[in-house]
Protein backbone atom coordinates (compact mmCIF):
# COMPACT_ATOMS: atom_id res chain seq x y z
CA UNK A 1 0.00 0.00 0.00
CA UNK A 2 1.24 3.27 -0.87
CA UNK A 3 2.26 5.74 1.91
CA UNK A 4 1.08 9.15 2.82
CA UNK A 5 3.35 11.50 3.33
CA UNK A 6 0.99 14.29 3.97
CA UNK A 7 -1.93 13.63 5.91
CA UNK A 8 -4.67 15.64 7.83
CA UNK A 9 -2.75 18.36 9.32
CA UNK A 10 -2.28 19.05 5.58
CA UNK A 11 -5.71 18.80 4.69
CA UNK A 12 -6.94 21.03 7.54
CA UNK A 13 -4.48 23.73 7.24
CA UNK A 14 -5.31 23.82 3.25
CA UNK A 15 -8.47 24.40 4.27
CA UNK A 16 -8.24 26.85 7.21
CA UNK A 17 -5.75 28.93 5.09
CA UNK A 18 -7.84 29.32 2.03
CA UNK A 19 -10.39 29.40 4.32
CA UNK A 20 -9.32 32.80 5.94
CA UNK A 21 -8.42 34.20 2.36
CA UNK A 22 -11.91 33.68 1.79
CA UNK A 23 -13.15 35.66 4.46
CA UNK A 24 -10.58 38.39 3.84
CA UNK A 25 -11.38 38.57 0.60
CA UNK A 26 -15.42 38.84 1.23
CA UNK A 27 -15.17 41.39 4.23
CA UNK A 28 -12.95 43.75 2.40
CA UNK A 29 -15.21 43.61 -0.74
CA UNK A 30 -17.79 44.41 1.65
CA UNK A 31 -16.33 47.14 3.32
CA UNK A 32 -16.22 48.69 -0.18
CA UNK A 33 -19.56 48.24 -1.75
CA UNK A 34 -21.65 51.20 -1.19
CA UNK A 35 -25.28 52.32 -1.54
CA UNK A 36 -26.09 55.46 -1.49
CA UNK A 37 -22.58 56.81 0.08
CA UNK A 38 -23.69 54.48 2.53
CA UNK A 39 -21.65 51.26 3.80
CA UNK A 40 -24.75 49.02 4.26
CA UNK A 41 -22.33 45.42 4.43
CA UNK A 42 -20.27 47.04 7.32
CA UNK A 43 -21.60 44.26 9.36
CA UNK A 44 -20.67 41.61 6.83
CA UNK A 45 -16.85 43.71 6.37
CA UNK A 46 -16.52 43.62 10.22
CA UNK A 47 -17.38 40.18 11.13
CA UNK A 48 -15.42 38.74 8.06
CA UNK A 49 -12.47 40.99 9.65
CA UNK A 50 -12.97 39.47 13.26
CA UNK A 51 -12.76 35.97 11.87
CA UNK A 52 -10.31 35.84 8.70
CA UNK A 53 -6.99 35.75 10.92
CA UNK A 54 -7.73 32.79 13.21
CA UNK A 55 -8.00 30.02 10.95
CA UNK A 56 -5.07 30.83 9.16
CA UNK A 57 -3.29 31.48 11.98
CA UNK A 58 -4.57 28.29 13.63
CA UNK A 59 -4.24 26.46 9.76
CA UNK A 60 -0.34 27.61 10.54
CA UNK A 61 0.44 26.09 13.68
CA UNK A 62 -0.57 22.98 12.54
CA UNK A 63 2.01 23.12 9.40
CA UNK A 64 4.89 23.48 11.79
CA UNK A 65 3.46 21.11 13.58
CA UNK A 66 3.10 18.30 10.82
CA UNK A 67 7.07 18.96 10.10
CA UNK A 68 9.56 16.44 11.17
CA UNK A 69 11.49 19.15 13.03
CA UNK A 70 8.89 21.42 14.21
CA UNK A 71 11.45 23.81 15.82
CA UNK A 72 13.57 23.89 13.19
CA UNK A 73 10.46 25.91 11.10
CA UNK A 74 12.04 29.41 11.55
CA UNK A 75 14.76 28.08 8.61
CA UNK A 76 11.76 28.76 6.47
CA UNK A 77 12.84 31.98 6.59
CA UNK A 78 16.30 32.28 7.12
CA UNK A 79 16.17 31.41 3.14
CA UNK A 80 14.56 32.44 0.19
CA UNK A 81 13.83 29.88 -2.70
CA UNK A 82 12.31 30.97 -5.54
CA UNK A 83 11.63 28.03 -7.59
CA UNK A 84 9.94 26.13 -4.26
CA UNK A 85 6.40 26.82 -4.23
CA UNK A 86 6.84 26.09 -0.57
CA UNK A 87 9.18 28.77 0.16
CA UNK A 88 7.09 31.51 -1.43
CA UNK A 89 4.26 30.40 0.22
CA UNK A 90 5.18 30.33 3.53
CA UNK A 91 6.27 34.58 3.07
CA UNK A 92 3.25 34.71 1.56
CA UNK A 93 1.15 33.32 4.02
CA UNK A 94 3.35 35.36 7.31
CA UNK A 95 2.29 38.89 5.26
CA UNK A 96 -1.11 37.52 4.87
CA UNK A 97 -1.71 36.75 8.35
CA UNK A 98 0.01 40.27 9.47
CA UNK A 99 -2.17 42.02 7.55
CA UNK A 100 -5.17 39.85 8.58
CA UNK A 101 -4.58 40.87 12.24
CA UNK A 102 -3.61 44.62 11.55
CA UNK A 103 -7.56 44.77 9.39
CA UNK A 104 -8.97 42.81 12.53
CA UNK A 105 -7.72 45.50 14.82
CA UNK A 106 -8.88 48.44 12.64
CA UNK A 107 -12.45 47.38 13.24
CA UNK A 108 -12.52 47.52 16.68
CA UNK A 109 -14.57 49.67 18.56
CA UNK A 110 -12.90 52.25 21.09
CA UNK A 111 -14.26 49.45 23.93
CA UNK A 112 -12.88 46.91 22.51
CA UNK A 113 -9.40 48.45 22.37
CA UNK A 114 -9.70 49.76 25.63
CA UNK A 115 -10.52 46.15 27.16
CA UNK A 116 -7.41 44.41 24.66
CA UNK A 117 -4.92 46.89 26.00
CA UNK A 118 -6.59 46.71 29.78
CA UNK A 119 -4.72 43.48 29.53
CA UNK A 120 -1.11 44.52 28.96
CA UNK A 121 0.90 45.70 32.21
CA UNK A 122 0.45 50.07 32.62
CA UNK A 123 4.21 49.82 32.34
CA UNK A 124 4.98 48.22 29.15
CA UNK A 125 4.57 52.38 27.53
CA UNK A 126 5.55 51.31 24.51
CA UNK A 127 2.65 48.77 23.36
CA UNK A 128 0.14 50.92 25.28
CA UNK A 129 1.16 53.60 22.70
CA UNK A 130 -0.48 51.53 19.60
CA UNK A 131 -3.61 51.91 21.00
CA UNK A 132 -4.96 53.92 18.34
CA UNK A 133 -7.81 54.71 16.06
CA UNK A 134 -7.04 53.25 12.92
CA UNK A 135 -10.38 52.56 10.75
CA UNK A 136 -10.10 54.98 8.57
CA UNK A 137 -7.07 53.20 7.44
CA UNK A 138 -9.63 50.22 6.55
CA UNK A 139 -9.56 50.39 3.07
CA UNK A 140 -6.81 50.72 2.26
CA UNK A 141 -5.78 47.51 4.55
CA UNK A 142 -8.12 45.55 2.52
CA UNK A 143 -6.39 46.87 -0.93
CA UNK A 144 -3.02 45.47 0.41
CA UNK A 145 -4.36 42.62 1.81
CA UNK A 146 -6.37 41.71 -1.52
CA UNK A 147 -3.44 40.28 -3.54
CA UNK A 148 -2.38 38.33 -0.52
CA UNK A 149 -5.58 37.39 0.04
CA UNK A 150 -5.29 35.56 -3.11
CA UNK A 151 -2.19 34.68 -3.32
CA UNK A 152 -2.78 32.44 -0.22
CA UNK A 153 -5.94 30.82 -2.02
CA UNK A 154 -4.00 30.67 -5.43
CA UNK A 155 -0.85 28.95 -3.05
CA UNK A 156 -2.48 25.92 -1.64
CA UNK A 157 -3.13 25.25 -5.13
CA UNK A 158 0.15 25.67 -6.55
CA UNK A 159 1.96 23.76 -3.90
CA UNK A 160 0.29 20.93 -5.07
CA UNK A 161 -0.20 21.88 -8.89
CA UNK A 162 4.12 22.53 -9.17
CA UNK A 163 4.60 18.65 -7.95
CA UNK A 164 5.57 17.47 -11.64
CA UNK A 165 5.73 13.69 -10.49
CA UNK A 166 2.26 13.71 -9.32
CA UNK A 167 0.07 13.77 -12.92
CA UNK A 168 -3.55 13.97 -10.27
CA UNK A 169 -2.13 17.35 -9.25
CA UNK A 170 0.01 18.28 -12.30
CA UNK A 171 -1.91 20.63 -14.24
CA UNK A 172 -2.60 24.57 -13.97
CA UNK A 173 -6.39 24.10 -13.13
CA UNK A 174 -5.56 23.12 -9.69
CA UNK A 175 -4.72 26.65 -8.08
CA UNK A 176 -7.86 28.27 -9.72
CA UNK A 177 -9.78 25.38 -8.18
CA UNK A 178 -8.57 25.97 -4.79
CA UNK A 179 -8.41 29.23 -4.97
CA UNK A 180 -12.50 29.81 -5.79
CA UNK A 181 -12.92 26.71 -3.58
CA UNK A 182 -11.70 28.89 -0.72
CA UNK A 183 -13.51 32.31 -1.98
CA UNK A 184 -16.73 30.24 -1.22
CA UNK A 185 -15.68 28.81 2.03
CA UNK A 186 -14.91 32.16 2.95
CA UNK A 187 -18.68 33.86 1.71
CA UNK A 188 -20.15 30.49 3.17
CA UNK A 189 -18.41 30.88 6.34
CA UNK A 190 -19.44 34.43 7.03
CA UNK A 191 -23.41 33.77 6.11
CA UNK A 192 -23.15 30.71 8.79
CA UNK A 193 -21.81 33.10 11.28
CA UNK A 194 -23.47 35.77 10.68
CA UNK A 195 -26.88 33.72 10.34
CA UNK A 196 -25.91 32.23 13.97
CA UNK A 197 -25.13 35.47 15.96
CA UNK A 198 -28.59 35.91 17.57
CA UNK A 199 -27.33 39.08 19.30
CA UNK A 200 -27.68 41.60 15.79
CA UNK A 201 -29.46 39.32 13.54
CA UNK A 202 -28.81 38.68 9.52
CA UNK A 203 -30.83 41.41 7.58
CA UNK A 204 -32.29 40.12 4.55
CA UNK A 205 -30.07 42.03 2.02
CA UNK A 206 -27.17 41.14 3.82
CA UNK A 207 -27.71 37.40 3.57
CA UNK A 208 -28.75 38.27 -0.11
CA UNK A 209 -25.17 39.83 -0.44
CA UNK A 210 -23.60 36.68 1.38
CA UNK A 211 -25.58 33.80 -1.12
CA UNK A 212 -25.01 36.07 -4.83
CA UNK A 213 -21.18 35.86 -3.65
CA UNK A 214 -21.51 32.10 -2.84
CA UNK A 215 -23.12 31.65 -6.18
CA UNK A 216 -20.88 33.40 -8.08
CA UNK A 217 -17.54 31.84 -6.67
CA UNK A 218 -19.48 27.99 -6.39
CA UNK A 219 -20.56 28.45 -10.27
CA UNK A 220 -16.61 29.25 -11.04
CA UNK A 221 -15.38 26.71 -8.95
CA UNK A 222 -17.45 24.29 -10.86
CA UNK A 223 -16.71 25.23 -14.23
CA UNK A 224 -13.14 25.00 -13.41
CA UNK A 225 -13.66 21.27 -12.59
CA UNK A 226 -15.45 20.28 -15.42
CA UNK A 227 -12.69 21.05 -17.42
CA UNK A 228 -10.25 19.69 -15.47
CA UNK A 229 -12.29 16.45 -15.97
CA UNK A 230 -12.18 16.72 -19.71
CA UNK A 231 -8.88 17.94 -19.90
CA UNK A 232 -7.55 15.47 -17.76
CA UNK A 233 -9.41 12.42 -20.12
CA UNK A 234 -7.68 14.01 -23.00
CA UNK A 235 -4.31 14.37 -21.80
CA UNK A 236 -1.50 12.11 -21.55
CA UNK A 237 -1.86 8.28 -20.45
CA UNK A 238 -0.51 9.37 -16.84
CA UNK A 239 -3.34 12.16 -16.33
CA UNK A 240 -6.02 9.97 -17.63
CA UNK A 241 -4.70 6.84 -15.11
CA UNK A 242 -4.10 9.48 -12.09
CA UNK A 243 -8.47 10.64 -12.76
CA UNK A 244 -9.38 7.21 -12.75
CA UNK A 245 -8.74 7.23 -9.31
CA UNK A 246 -12.07 9.57 -9.14
CA UNK A 247 -13.69 7.80 -11.76
CA UNK A 248 -14.21 4.32 -11.14
CA UNK A 249 -10.97 4.01 -8.30
CA UNK A 250 -10.72 4.23 -4.65
CA UNK A 251 -11.71 8.08 -4.23
CA UNK A 252 -14.81 8.00 -7.19
CA UNK A 253 -17.45 7.54 -3.89
CA UNK A 254 -16.25 10.94 -2.07
CA UNK A 255 -15.26 13.17 -4.90
CA UNK A 256 -19.06 12.65 -6.63
CA UNK A 257 -21.30 11.83 -3.64
CA UNK A 258 -20.38 14.05 -0.74
CA UNK A 259 -17.88 16.54 -2.92
CA UNK A 260 -19.62 16.94 -6.04
CA UNK A 261 -23.62 16.69 -5.27
CA UNK A 262 -23.83 17.73 -1.36
CA UNK A 263 -20.69 20.17 -1.57
CA UNK A 264 -21.49 21.63 -4.54
CA UNK A 265 -24.28 21.23 -6.54
CA UNK A 266 -26.92 20.98 -3.79
CA UNK A 267 -25.77 23.90 -1.96
CA UNK A 268 -25.58 26.02 -5.25
CA UNK A 269 -29.12 24.77 -5.73
CA UNK A 270 -30.42 26.48 -2.55
CA UNK A 271 -28.68 29.62 -3.53
CA UNK A 272 -30.36 29.53 -6.90
CA UNK A 273 -33.81 28.74 -5.17
CA UNK A 274 -33.50 31.51 -2.88
CA UNK A 275 -32.30 34.61 -5.02
CA UNK A 276 -34.08 33.16 -8.53
CA UNK A 277 -37.32 34.60 -7.42
CA UNK A 278 -35.74 38.18 -6.35
CA UNK A 279 -34.10 38.11 -9.49
CA UNK A 280 -36.52 36.86 -11.87
CA UNK A 281 -39.68 37.22 -10.53
CA UNK A 282 -39.34 40.98 -9.00
CA UNK A 283 -40.37 39.20 -5.59
CA UNK A 284 -39.05 39.96 -2.43
CA UNK A 285 -35.88 38.06 -1.41
CA UNK A 286 -37.05 35.85 1.47
CA UNK A 287 -33.96 34.48 3.00
CA UNK A 288 -34.74 31.28 4.86
CA UNK A 289 -32.60 31.00 7.57
CA UNK A 290 -32.51 27.32 7.53
CA UNK A 291 -31.44 26.92 4.22
CA UNK A 292 -28.93 29.47 4.45
CA UNK A 293 -27.33 27.39 7.40
CA UNK A 294 -27.77 24.23 5.05
CA UNK A 295 -26.40 25.74 2.01
CA UNK A 296 -23.14 26.92 4.16
CA UNK A 297 -22.41 24.32 6.36
CA UNK A 298 -22.49 22.05 2.50
CA UNK A 299 -19.98 24.53 1.34
CA UNK A 300 -17.74 24.16 4.11
CA UNK A 301 -17.80 20.80 4.26
CA UNK A 302 -17.09 20.48 0.23
CA UNK A 303 -14.55 22.69 0.74
CA UNK A 304 -12.84 20.39 3.15
CA UNK A 305 -13.42 17.38 1.24
CA UNK A 306 -11.81 18.74 -2.00
CA UNK A 307 -8.54 19.26 -0.22
CA UNK A 308 -8.79 15.69 1.40
CA UNK A 309 -9.57 14.40 -2.06
CA UNK A 310 -6.48 16.19 -3.26
CA UNK A 311 -3.98 15.35 -0.73
CA UNK A 312 -4.79 11.90 -0.85
CA UNK A 313 -5.50 10.87 -4.23
CA UNK A 314 -2.40 13.01 -5.75
CA UNK A 315 -0.05 11.42 -3.67
CA UNK A 316 -0.92 7.98 -5.12
CA UNK A 317 -1.28 9.11 -8.39
CA UNK A 318 2.35 9.08 -10.35
CA UNK A 319 4.12 8.26 -13.62
CA UNK A 320 5.04 4.62 -12.69
CA UNK A 321 2.02 1.82 -13.69
CA UNK A 322 -0.56 2.00 -11.27
CA UNK A 323 -1.32 -0.61 -9.18
CA UNK A 324 -4.89 -0.56 -9.42
CA UNK A 325 -5.17 -0.92 -13.60
CA UNK A 326 -3.01 -3.62 -13.54
CA UNK B 1 45.43 22.06 -11.04
CA UNK B 2 42.30 22.60 -12.16
CA UNK B 3 39.59 19.69 -11.28
CA UNK B 4 37.90 18.17 -14.14
CA UNK B 5 34.56 18.22 -13.92
CA UNK B 6 32.71 15.00 -12.80
CA UNK B 7 29.17 13.44 -13.64
CA UNK B 8 28.73 10.56 -11.38
CA UNK B 9 26.11 8.00 -13.10
CA UNK B 10 25.13 4.47 -12.44
CA UNK B 11 24.33 1.47 -15.40
CA UNK B 12 22.50 -0.62 -13.90
CA UNK B 13 22.41 -4.53 -15.76
CA UNK B 14 19.09 -5.88 -14.62
CA UNK B 15 19.34 -9.12 -16.80
CA UNK B 16 21.86 -9.78 -14.10
CA UNK B 17 20.06 -9.10 -11.12
CA UNK B 18 18.96 -12.14 -9.35
CA UNK B 19 17.28 -10.46 -6.08
CA UNK B 20 19.49 -11.60 -3.46
CA UNK B 21 19.21 -8.24 -2.43
CA UNK B 22 22.58 -8.30 -1.05
CA UNK B 23 22.69 -4.05 -2.36
CA UNK B 24 19.72 -3.18 0.01
CA UNK B 25 21.36 -5.16 3.33
CA UNK B 26 25.10 -3.26 2.24
CA UNK B 27 23.37 0.04 2.09
CA UNK B 28 21.70 -0.27 5.37
CA UNK B 29 24.80 -1.71 6.64
CA UNK B 30 27.06 1.35 5.29
CA UNK B 31 24.63 4.22 5.52
CA UNK B 32 23.32 3.11 9.03
CA UNK B 33 19.85 2.81 7.45
CA UNK B 34 16.54 2.95 9.73
CA UNK B 35 14.98 -0.36 10.39
CA UNK B 36 12.01 -0.32 7.67
CA UNK B 37 13.75 2.41 5.13
CA UNK B 38 15.44 1.71 2.36
CA UNK B 39 18.00 3.43 0.37
CA UNK B 40 17.68 1.15 -2.91
CA UNK B 41 15.52 -1.53 -3.67
CA UNK B 42 14.69 -4.14 -6.29
CA UNK B 43 11.30 -3.85 -7.98
CA UNK B 44 10.05 -7.50 -9.22
CA UNK B 45 7.72 -7.35 -12.42
CA UNK B 46 5.54 -11.34 -12.70
CA UNK B 47 4.47 -12.21 -16.21
CA UNK B 48 2.00 -14.38 -17.59
CA UNK B 49 0.92 -17.88 -15.32
CA UNK B 50 2.60 -21.29 -14.46
CA UNK B 51 4.01 -22.93 -16.84
CA UNK B 52 4.82 -19.63 -18.87
CA UNK B 53 5.99 -17.23 -16.84
CA UNK B 54 8.73 -15.06 -16.27
CA UNK B 55 10.22 -12.24 -13.17
CA UNK B 56 11.92 -9.53 -14.14
CA UNK B 57 14.14 -8.00 -10.99
CA UNK B 58 14.92 -3.99 -11.23
CA UNK B 59 17.25 -2.70 -8.66
CA UNK B 60 16.56 1.18 -8.05
CA UNK B 61 17.34 4.50 -6.12
CA UNK B 62 17.51 7.75 -6.36
CA UNK B 63 18.48 8.62 -10.13
CA UNK B 64 20.49 11.74 -9.30
CA UNK B 65 18.77 13.56 -11.53
CA UNK B 66 20.36 16.45 -14.15
CA UNK B 67 17.33 18.45 -13.17
CA UNK B 68 16.44 17.05 -9.55
CA UNK B 69 12.68 18.34 -8.56
CA UNK B 70 13.05 17.54 -5.22
CA UNK B 71 16.00 20.05 -5.14
CA UNK B 72 13.93 22.59 -6.14
CA UNK B 73 10.80 22.22 -4.30
CA UNK B 74 13.02 22.37 -1.16
CA UNK B 75 12.08 25.81 0.91
CA UNK B 76 15.30 25.53 2.72
CA UNK B 77 17.68 24.51 0.52
CA UNK B 78 18.61 21.32 2.39
CA UNK B 79 18.18 19.46 -0.83
CA UNK B 80 20.79 20.18 -2.99
CA UNK B 81 23.22 18.69 -5.93
CA UNK B 82 26.48 18.76 -5.93
CA UNK B 83 28.59 19.85 -8.99
CA UNK B 84 29.63 16.09 -9.94
CA UNK B 85 25.90 15.51 -9.51
CA UNK B 86 25.10 13.69 -6.40
CA UNK B 87 21.84 14.64 -4.88
CA UNK B 88 22.23 15.30 -0.90
CA UNK B 89 20.38 16.19 2.10
CA UNK B 90 21.77 18.55 4.65
CA UNK B 91 20.49 17.03 7.63
CA UNK B 92 20.82 20.41 9.82
CA UNK B 93 18.52 22.27 7.22
CA UNK B 94 16.27 19.52 6.72
CA UNK B 95 12.82 20.61 8.45
CA UNK B 96 10.96 17.58 7.35
CA UNK B 97 8.20 18.73 5.34
CA UNK B 98 8.63 15.87 3.21
CA UNK B 99 7.49 18.20 0.12
CA UNK B 100 10.68 16.28 -1.86
CA UNK B 101 9.44 12.88 -0.70
CA UNK B 102 6.08 14.29 -2.96
CA UNK B 103 8.40 15.71 -5.81
CA UNK B 104 10.14 12.69 -6.85
CA UNK B 105 9.03 10.03 -9.23
CA UNK B 106 10.47 7.38 -8.43
CA UNK B 107 9.81 7.15 -4.32
CA UNK B 108 13.20 7.28 -4.10
CA UNK B 109 12.97 9.35 -0.48
CA UNK B 110 12.12 7.87 2.90
CA UNK B 111 10.98 9.70 5.92
CA UNK B 112 13.71 9.29 9.19
CA UNK B 113 10.81 9.02 11.62
CA UNK B 114 13.39 9.45 14.90
CA UNK B 115 15.14 12.36 13.86
CA UNK B 116 12.58 14.05 11.76
CA UNK B 117 14.34 14.27 8.44
CA UNK B 118 14.47 13.05 4.96
CA UNK B 119 16.84 10.52 4.08
CA UNK B 120 18.19 8.86 0.46
CA UNK B 121 20.86 7.25 -1.11
CA UNK B 122 23.94 9.75 -1.31
CA UNK B 123 25.45 7.73 -3.64
CA UNK B 124 28.00 6.90 -1.23
CA UNK B 125 29.46 9.83 -1.38
CA UNK B 126 31.56 9.34 1.23
CA UNK B 127 32.97 6.32 -0.16
CA UNK B 128 33.10 7.96 -3.85
CA UNK B 129 35.32 10.99 -2.25
CA UNK B 130 37.86 8.52 -1.21
CA UNK B 131 37.97 6.99 -4.41
CA UNK B 132 36.36 4.02 -3.30
CA UNK B 133 32.63 3.19 -5.58
CA UNK B 134 29.45 3.09 -3.83
CA UNK B 135 28.87 0.21 -1.22
CA UNK B 136 25.99 -1.59 -3.40
CA UNK B 137 27.80 -1.18 -6.49
CA UNK B 138 30.91 -3.23 -4.84
CA UNK B 139 28.60 -6.29 -3.19
CA UNK B 140 26.78 -7.00 -6.32
CA UNK B 141 28.09 -10.89 -6.45
CA UNK B 142 26.56 -10.21 -10.17
CA UNK B 143 28.25 -7.17 -10.85
CA UNK B 144 24.64 -5.39 -11.87
CA UNK B 145 25.78 -2.16 -11.22
CA UNK B 146 28.69 -0.33 -12.51
CA UNK B 147 29.57 3.10 -11.11
CA UNK B 148 31.69 5.93 -12.79
CA UNK B 149 31.93 8.96 -14.05
CA UNK B 150 30.37 10.10 -17.68
CA UNK B 151 32.88 12.77 -17.94
CA UNK B 152 35.89 10.57 -18.41
CA UNK B 153 36.02 8.79 -21.89
CA UNK B 154 37.85 5.93 -20.54
CA UNK B 155 35.20 4.89 -18.06
CA UNK B 156 33.27 1.70 -17.95
CA UNK B 157 30.44 2.99 -18.01
CA UNK B 158 31.74 5.58 -20.72
CA UNK B 159 31.42 2.65 -22.81
CA UNK B 160 28.73 0.96 -21.93
CA UNK B 161 26.77 3.63 -23.05
CA UNK B 162 28.59 4.23 -25.80
CA UNK B 163 28.09 0.46 -26.88
CA UNK B 164 25.03 -1.25 -25.39
CA UNK B 165 21.38 0.33 -25.43
CA UNK B 166 19.62 1.41 -22.45
CA UNK B 167 16.94 3.57 -21.36
CA UNK B 168 15.91 5.87 -18.31
CA UNK B 169 12.63 5.49 -16.08
CA UNK B 170 10.21 7.97 -16.59
CA UNK B 171 12.41 11.14 -18.82
CA UNK B 172 9.00 12.75 -19.34
CA UNK B 173 9.04 14.08 -15.86
CA UNK B 174 11.67 16.42 -17.32
CA UNK B 175 14.18 15.18 -14.16
CA UNK B 176 17.02 13.86 -16.38
CA UNK B 177 17.52 10.89 -14.32
CA UNK B 178 21.22 9.13 -14.30
CA UNK B 179 20.30 5.88 -13.62
CA UNK B 180 21.09 4.07 -17.16
CA UNK B 181 19.13 0.61 -17.69
CA UNK B 182 20.70 -1.52 -19.80
CA UNK B 183 18.50 -3.53 -22.45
Amino acid sequence: MHEFNWGLLIVVYLFLGGLSAGLFFAAGLANYLTVDDKPVYARIARMGALLAPWPVAVGSGLLILDLGNWYRFYKLFTHFRWESPMSIGSYLLSIFTAITFVYLFSWLTAEERAWLFGKVPASWKQVHRLNVDISSWREKIAMVGFPFSIGVGIYTGVLLGAVSARPFWNTNLVAQMFLFSALSSGAAALLLAMVLNRKSPIEKHETKFLVTLDVVFISLELFIILPYLIHGQLSSLAVKQALSLILGGPYTFVFWGPFMVLGLLVPLAIEVYELAPSIFKGREFHGSRNLALTAAGLVLMGGFLLRYIFVYAGQVSSFRQMGMLN
Amino acid sequence: MAMKKKRYALVIDSRKCINCKACAVACKAENDVPVGNFRNRINEERKGEYPKLSIDFEPEQCHHCAEPSCVRVCPTGASWQRKDGIVLVNDGECIGCRYCMLACPYDARYFHEEDGVVGKCTLCSHRVDKGEIPACVATCPSKVRVFGDLEDATSRIHELLATRRYRVKEPQTGNGPQLYYLL
